[in-house]
């Protein structure tokens, strides 16, 4: 199944990601008014779910100015949708998978090869986390605190980035990054292995990691 | 690697840490919620490898903070243009289109 038609088919339940988007006081009611179109409705829905959306367009894509786009789109694509939603999954979990699609699509046509073809999701071997049989490896220093990660996960090769996003923010399971990312469960667990060695990397020098960008540019 | 290999009936006991590094992500998929660091089935091997424990307690420890990143710090928004783009194009375009 391509991304085209993740689009439209509706997602199977999934209760692990209704347990982490548990409804939203007034959601249902947004919905529902919306659907019929009520443009304060869909306003109301822009409000809730705005900050989840873009932050998400940001870790996928790294740069403020693609992910306002991109949030843009995938706002205008829900207002196509909506009638299409049936209330099987949690509506956020609806929309994030829409987003994550419309993201995805995005980088094909902008010709990244990272998300389309299984061994083109690996980065390079100079990107790879490294380990050393036999050297000591020191555990990391105190617990990690999100600030921190979200600045090494801004520093990830996209390909790593992208599957950790998905499975550990997201809470996509492998199979459904499989399908999304067409690559195979074992790939996505290969990588997302990865990721989170070459953020243990990254986490035991924060001081070397740079700060997130979070403006847009001036002059885009 | 094969997309869902039978661990059953793996000693982990008396693996190298190699090759106890080479299942990890399949055991980390395995242990969903659960832990790695604290299932029985490795508590043998992890005690006689102290850097495959903090190893494995620092990715774990990882995959705990990132659920944290699923609800946005507060300062982190599109700008108030993007709404306005927005409202401008549905403003032109059919209602729900499908």
């Amino acid at each position: 199944m391509g991304p085209l038609s993740l689009l439209t088919t509706p997602p199977k339940p999934n209760p692990g990601l209704f347990k982490r988007n548990p409804p939203i006081a007034g959601e249902a009611e947004a919905i529902e008014a919306a659907k019929n179109g009520d443009a304060d409705a869909f306003s109301k829905l822009y409000a809730l779910h705005k900050r989840r959306v873009y932050t998400l367009c940001l870790r996928m894509l790294g740069n403020v100015s693609e992910a306002e786009d991109m949030t843009q789109d995938a706002f205008l694509h829900l207002f196509r949708k909506l009638g299409s939603f049936r209330g099987e999954s949690a509506f956020s979990t609806w929309l994030h998978r829409l987003t994550v699609n419309l993201v995805l699509m995005h980088l094909r046509k902008k010709g990244l090869q990272l998300v389309s073809l299984e061994e083109t999701i690996n980065p390079s071997e100079d990107d790879a986390p490294k380990r050393d049989f036999g050297a000591r490896d020191p555990a990391l220093a105190g617990s990690v605190d999100r600030v921190t990660l979200e600045r090494a996960v801004a520093s990830l090769p996209p390909g790593y980035r992208m599957v950790f996003v998905l499975h550990d923010v997201e809470g996509f399971e492998h199979n459904e990054i499989a399908t999304m990312l067409e690559c195979s469960t074992g790939n996505s667990k290969s990588q997302l292995h990865k990721a989170r060695l070459k953020l243990r990397e990254l986490l035991r020098q924060p001081e070397q990691l740079p700060p997130l960008d979070t403006k847009r540019e001036a002059a885009q | 690697m094969s997309d869902s290999p039978n661990l059953t009936n793996v000693n982990f006991d008396n693996m190298t840490q190699a090759q106890f590094e080479d299942y990890l992500p399949d055991l980390f998929a395995a242990a969903g919620r659960g832990k790695v660091s604290e299932d029985p089935r490795f508590a043998k091997f992890l005690a006689a490898h102290p850097d495959c424990m903090n190893l494995v307690r620092d990715l774990e420890s990882i995959a705990d903070t990132a659920k944290s990143l699923f609800e946005p710090s507060a300062d982190l928004e599109p700008s108030d243009a993007v709404w306005s783009n927005i409202a401008s194009k549905l403003k032109a375009e059919p209602q729900n289109l499908d």
